[in-house]
C-alpha cells in the first residue's frame, strides 16, 4: 500500500502535524523559559513560571477547586446518562430510536457559543445566578454524547453469543448483560467518561456564558489573562492542561485502542 | 444483534428516559425559549416586554450586521477550504497507514482537539504577536515589524489550525471504508495518483469530506474564541455579535435573533451531516 503513496505525502502531512502542534509546543516551551515576554526559544530554562502559577490563588481555584472538580461531576453524571441512554439505544428496537439517537448526539453538533447564549438566557429569566451548578448543567448536555458514542461503539462490537450462551446455561438476561456484557464493555465506558471529562475540562464557550464569578474555571481565566497580556504563567497554565488532557487521551488509546474518535 | 425478543416490555424507556428528559430541559426549553426571546419587544429599562415582535429581526437588516455576517460566513468558507486542501492528504495517510502509525497520527490529531481552543490560540499569539516568533525573525533581518495579528488572515489561520481535526476524523472513516484495491487497480490500468485520487478516492470519499465541510464550517461561522483573540476589535464575527448583547449591552432579544438564525442554519448542516453518515453507514453494512 505504501508504495502507492505519492513522494509528497509524506513531507506533507508531517508540515501538516507541525502547523497543527507548533501552538501546543511554542505554548509549553515557554512556559520554561525566563523572559517575561513570552520570549520562544527560551534562552534559559526555569520553573519560574510553575512557582508564579502555584503561587497565584486564582489560578490554583480555577484549575483544582473549579476546572477539576466540574470535569469530574461533568463526567459522572454524563456517564451514567449517557451509558444507560447507550444500552437503550443498542439493545432494544422501538419507534423512533433512529430520531432519539440524532436528538442524544445533537449537542454535538450545536455551536457550543448557541448553547452558552440559549443557557445564559434561560438561568436570567429564572433569575439563577451563574454558578458551578449552572455551569455543571450545561457541561452534562455536552459531554453525554461523548458517552454515548464510546459505550455504543463497545456495546455493538459485542459478540451476542456470549450472552446467549449464558442465558441457556441458566441466566436471565439481566444477569447475562450484567456479568457478561458490562464487564466485555467496562473499557468503552471508562473510555467515554475520560472523554466526558476532558471536554469539560476544556471548555470555554459555555464557560465564558454561564460561568459565575466564583466558578471561573482554568479556560476562562486563561482567556480573560490573555485578553489583558498576562505573564507566562499563563503558558505554565496552559502546559498543565495540555499535560492532563494528554496523558488522558493517551490512556484512552492504550484502554480502547479505538480508530476514531469523534 | 439484538439480543432481546419483539415482545419485550418497554424497559428501554427507563434507559433512554433520564437523559431524554435530561435534554428536554436542560437543552431544548433553553433554545425555545431563545426563539421566543427574539420576539419580544426590546426595552431598555426591564430588558424585555412581552409584547411580540419582528422588529429585532427587521433590525438585522441593516449594513453593518450584514458587514459583519458576510464576514463570517466568508471566513467559514476560507478555513473550510484550507482544512479541505491539508485534511485530504491527512486524512489519506492515516487511513492507509499501519495500524501503529494510524494511533500515533491519531493521538497528535485529537490531542490538539481537546485542549482548551484558548491554549491554541495562545500559541498563534505568541508565533504571530507583536514581539512574537516571526516578528522576531524579520527584525533579525533588520527589516520593519508585521501587524500579522488582528486582521482575517490571522483569524483563518487560528480557525484553521483549531478545527482541522473535525475535516481529518469523517474523511479519514470514509476512505478507510475504500477497498484499496481499487486504488491499485486504477494505478495498474495507468491512472496516475492525481487520476487516481480523483477518479477513485475523491467520489467514494464524499460523504466524509461533505460531513468534514459541514462540521467545520459550522464551527467555524459560530467560533468566538478565535476570533475574538486573533481578531480583536476590527475582525468582528457573529459569535462576538451575539456575546457583546447578552452580557454587555443586555439587549437580549436582538441577540436572541441572531442566535435564531445561526440556530437554524446550523441545525439544516447537522441533519446533513447526520443523515450522509447514517446513509454511509448503511451503504457499509450493505456491502
Amino acid at each position: 500500500m505504501n508504495r502507492q503513496m505519492p513522494a509528497l505525502l509524506k513531507p506533507f502531512v508531517l508540515l501538516t502535524y507541525v502547523l497543527l502542534l507548533a501552538p501546543l509546543v511554542i505554548v509549553v516551551a515557554i512556559s520554561f523559559g525566563t523572559s517575561p515576554n513570552y520570549q520562544f526559544p527560551p534562552t534559559q530554562l526555569s520553573l519560574k513560571w510553575y512557582r508564579a502559577f502555584f503561587a497565584n490563588p486564582e489560578f490554583v481555584r480555577a484549575f483544582f477547586s473549579v476546572s477539576l472538580v466540574l470535569g469530574l461531576l461533568s463526567a459522572v453524571v454524563a456517564t451514567l446518562l449517557g451509558t444507560a441512554a447507550a444500552i437503550g439505544l443498542v439493545r432494544f428496537r422501538f419507534k423512533g430510536r433512529e430520531v432519539l439517537e440524532a436528538f442524544f448526539l445533537a449537542p454535538l453538533f450545536i455551536p457550543e457559543i448557541l448553547f452558552g447564549a440559549a443557557l445564559y438566557l434561560s438561568y436570567a429569566r429564572l433569575g439563577i445566578k451563574p454558578s458551578m451548578t449552572s455551569l455543571l448543567f450545561g457541561h452534562i448536555v455536552v459531554c453525554a454524547p461523548f458517552v454515548i458514542r464510546n459505550v455504543t461503539a463497545g456495546l455493538v462490537g459485542l459478540d451476542p453469543r456470549l450472552e446467549e450462551a449464558a442465558v441457556s446455561l441458566g441466566a436471565n438476561r439481566v444477569q447475562a448483560f450484567l456479568k457478561i456484557a458490562v464487564p466485555l464493555i467496562q473499557s468503552s465506558i471508562i473510555s467515554g467518561f475520560i472523554f466526558a471529562f476532558i471536554i469539560s475540562f476544556s471548555d470555554i464557550n459555555l464557560a465564558l456564558f454561564i460561568a459565575g464569578p466564583n466558578s471561573t474555571t482554568l479556560p476562562v481565566y486563561i482567556f480573560n489573562l490573555l485578553l489583558f497580556e498576562g505573564d507566562p504563567s499563563v503558558a505554565a497554565a496552559s502546559t498543565l492542561q495540555i499535560l492532563v488532557v494528554g496523558l488522558l487521551i493517551w490512556l484512552v488509546q492504550y484502554l480502547f485502542r479505538p480508530r476514531t474518535l469523534l | 444483534m439484538t439480543v432481546s425478543q419483539p415482545r419485550q416490555r418497554p424497559y428501554w424507556v427507563a434507559l433512554v428516559g433520564p437523559l431524554g428528559l435530561y435534554l428536554v430541559v436542560f437543552l431544548v426549553i433553553p433554545f425555545i425559549n431563545i426563539i421566543v426571546l427574539s420576539f419580544y419587544t426590546h426595552s431598555p429599562t426591564r430588558i424585555w416586554t412581552t409584547e411580540l415582535t419582528i422588529a429585532n429581526y427587521i433590525d438585522l437588516m441593516d449594513a453593518s450586521f450584514m458587514t459583519v455576517l458576510l464576514r463570517t460566513l466568508r471566513l467559514g468558507g476560507v478555513c473550510t477550504v484550507i482544512c479541505v486542501l491539508f485534511g485530504y492528504p491527512l486524512a489519506y495517510f492515516l487511513a492507509r497507514a499501519s495500524r501503529r502509525t494510524a494511533l500515533i497520527g491519531l493521538f497528535f490529531l485529537v490531542m490538539p482537539l481537546m485542549v482548551s481552543a484558548v491554549i491554541r490560540t495562545f500559541g498563534w499569539l505568541v508565533i504571530l504577536g507583536r514581539n512574537g516568533l516571526v516578528n522576531s525573525a524579520i527584525t533579525a533581518f533588520g527589516l520593519e515589524r508585521l501587524g500579522l495579528l488582528y486582521n482575517e488572515t490571522a483569524v483563518v489561520i487560528g480557525l484553521a489550525n483549531v478545527f482541522l481535526p473535525f475535516m481529518v476524523l469523517p474523511l479519514m472513516a470514509s476512505i478507510e471504508r475504500i477497498n484499496p484495491a481499487l486504488e491499485e487497480a486504477a494505478r495498474n490500468l495507468g491512472a496516475s495518483w492525481l487520476q487516481t485520487f480523483y477518479r477513485v478516492i475523491l467520489p467514494l470519499s464524499r460523504a466524509g469530506l461533505i460531513s468534514g465541510c459541514l462540521l467545520v464550517y459550522s464551527a467555524a461561522i459560530s467560533a468566538f474564541v478565535v476570533p475574538m483573540l486573533m481578531g480583536g476589535a476590527r475582525v468582528r464575527v457573529i459569535g462576538r455579535q451575539i456575546y457583546d448583547p447578552l452580557l454587555i449591552s443586555y439587549s437580549w432579544p436582538n441577540a436572541s435573533a441572531i442566535a435564531t438564525l445561526l440556530v437554524i442554519a446550523t441545525t439544516c448542516f447537522a441533519f446533513a451531516v447526520l443523515a450522509l453518515m447514517r446513509r454511509s453507514a448503511r451503504q457499509e453494512q450493505g456491502t
